[in-house]
């Protein structure tokens, strides 16, 4: 079943001349895992904010096309409809703080409150997310005192909280150290295994690479292709869109060395290391 | 973090009071004196606010606060006692400036009203958290909105602070004076001025838009993470401080 579609979504900010979204069509089932790719500036976060219906009704603009998320359409419902369906993380996490509350506790009960969840269900499920991102020893902690790391683990947190169908991410991981990135992808792939569907914007492309189901690489506000990474990353114009593949792809690129039986190159460290284990030296 | 709440966290029967009851009594400290217009009833209120601070152990708290209110009434002393019209009677004369007993009195009667509405106020302010304070309205029907605009202050403030100084420290490592004469501190203050300002801006539209995303226009009927706070003795000390009010009016009008 089709969880998210989009039939030919244009759209223009106010006090804008180009276009930040041209004519995107796709669609996206229940349970996927999607990446979003491309350079700065190419239209990775008003397509998220897109399918939270942020935009258009939120910034307003010119708006074209359709965006359904579970039949509905994302025009004509409320952000607050939406955001019970599609739960959205932002790239910065010092502005997700609410700034109403004290204590992280609280903080990530700030969402729940909100949508009317009653007391034992809300504690439980504030439980399961601070265990889920590892952020139960700063809980009493006042949300400004936080690391950026932390305070990303802590943004993610309250949207998971609310248990949307949906979760889009935008660059999710900007603060956090390597192992940390890799604690919070093991996260999200773990919710990605519940069955939850999954919007990821990210410029680190070998998570990408590894995570996702399928990847959407967009230019200048248009869409090149979405298509699984082994695809998306054995492209030949990847650079001319301003997209580096994976570390892992671009050695085995240079070695021209393909997967068996394929044209693609692998992208991730387990198949790059299968494939060049197998070359006889 | 650095709070711009009065608040002092403590454990006490006072904290434990909600504060809707402490509200009241703020009425009825209020109210009491005006009705029954006596010098007794104002010392006696005022007298009883200052016990239940110190019984809340945050007197200590108060003394900068009364400091500045005292402050300002020692003019009000002044003033009255010097050209008060209705002065009649010189109590006593420093040279040429004559002090009258019928504006001390009256200076005393604003003293003690002041007094008796401050340390009124300080005992909901100092034993309150400021977020269970809007919690406690926003139950009682206030909007969820004006009620995140209040408590939000208190942190966003303080946020900005920082982000004040940490801009001031970067323009001080580009080689800006920011030490120094008047003139040098209200130069440097200016180009601290936009990156805050235009900083706070776009951190609001930020902060918006993440409080959509999280239902914050949500129109379904809103819980609460904790149970709502309220003591045992709640009714009681409510009841007990509206009788007394309505039985000092019942008194003044016909007694």
């Amino acid at each position: 079943m089709n969880k998210i579609v989009v039939e030919g979504l244009k759209y223009k900010y106010p006090l804008s001349d180009t276009l930040a979204l041209d004519d995107l069509s796709f669609q996206v089932k229940e349970g996927e895992f999607i990446g979003i790719i491309g350079k700065n500036s190419a239209g990775k976060s008003t397509l998220c904010q897109a399918l939270v219906g942020l935009v258009p009704h939120f910034y307003k603009g010119a708006y074209g096309g359709k965006v359904f998320i579970d039949g509905l359409e994302v025009k004509n419902q409320t952000i607050a409809d939406i955001s019970l369906k599609v739960g959205m993380v932002f790239q910065n996490p010092f502005t997700q703080v609410t700034g109403s509350k004290m204590t992280v506790y609280e903080e990530i009960a700030f969402g729940l409150e909100n949508i009317g969840i009653p007391r034992s269900e809300m504690i439980a499920r504030i439980d399961y997310v601070l265990d889920l991102l590892k952020i139960e020893q700063v809980k009493d902690q006042n949300p400004f005192d936080l690391s950026g790391g932390q305070m990303q683990r802590m943004a993610i947190a309250s949207i998971i909280a609310m248990k949307p169908d949906i979760l889009v991410l935008d660059e999710p991981t900007s603060q956090l150290d390597p192992a940390g990135s890799e604690e919070v992808f093991q996260a999200i792939q773990s919710l990605s295994k519940q069955g939850i569907t999954i919007i990821l914007a990210e410029h680190k492309m070998e998570k990408v690479a590894l995570y996702c189901h399928r990847v959407l690489l967009l230019d200048d506000g248009k869409m090149v292709d979405i298509n699984t990474p082994g695809k998306i990353f054995s492209r030949g114009d990847l650079e001319q869109h301003g997209v580096a593949a994976p570390v892992y792809t671009r050695v085995c690129k240079e070695l021209g060395v393909r997967k068996a039986g394929t044209s693609e190159f692998p992208v991730t460290l387990a198949e790059a290391e299968s494939v060049l284990r197998g070359r006889k030296i | 973090m650095k709070s711009i709440s009065l608040y002092v966290d403590k454990e006490s029967f006072i904290h434990d009071f909600d504060p809707i009851t402490k509200l009241l009594y703020i009425l009825f400290a209020l109210f009491l004196p005006l009705i029954l217009l006596s010098f007794t009833v104002s010392f006696i209120s005022v007298g009883v606010s200052i016990v239940l601070l110190m019984a809340a152990g945050v007197i200590r708290k108060t003394i900068p606060v009364f400091s500045f209110v005292f402050l300002v009434l020692i003019t009000v002393v002044i003033i009255q006692g010097l050209f008060r019209p209705e002065n009649e009677t010189i109590l006593f004369q420093i040279g040429p400036l004559a002090m009258y007993k019928e504006g001390l009195l009256y200076a005393l009667t604003i003293t003690l009203r002041v007094m008796n509405i401050v340390s009124a106020f300080l005992i909901l302010v100092l034993t309150t958290k400021p977020s269970d304070l809007v919690e406690t309205l926003v139950r009682k029907g206030m909007s969820p909105r004006i009620g995140y605009v209040i408590v939000s202050v208190f942190q966003i403030i303080p946020e900005m602070m920082a982000s004040m100084s940490t801009i001031t420290d970067a323009q001080r490592a580009r080689g800006m004076e920011t030490e120094g004469k008047l003139s040098v501190r209200m130069k440097a203050f200016l180009p601290l001025l936009g990156p805050v300002i235009l900083g706070a801006l776009i951190n609001t539209k930020e902060r918006a838009l993440a409080l959509e995303v999280r239902g914050f226009n949500s129109h379904v009927p809103k819980t609460y993470l904790y149970e709502e706070k309220t003591h045992a003795l709640s009714k009681w000390v409510q009841a007990i401080l509206l009788l007394l009010l309505v039985g000092a009016g019942v008194w003044r009008i016909f007694g």
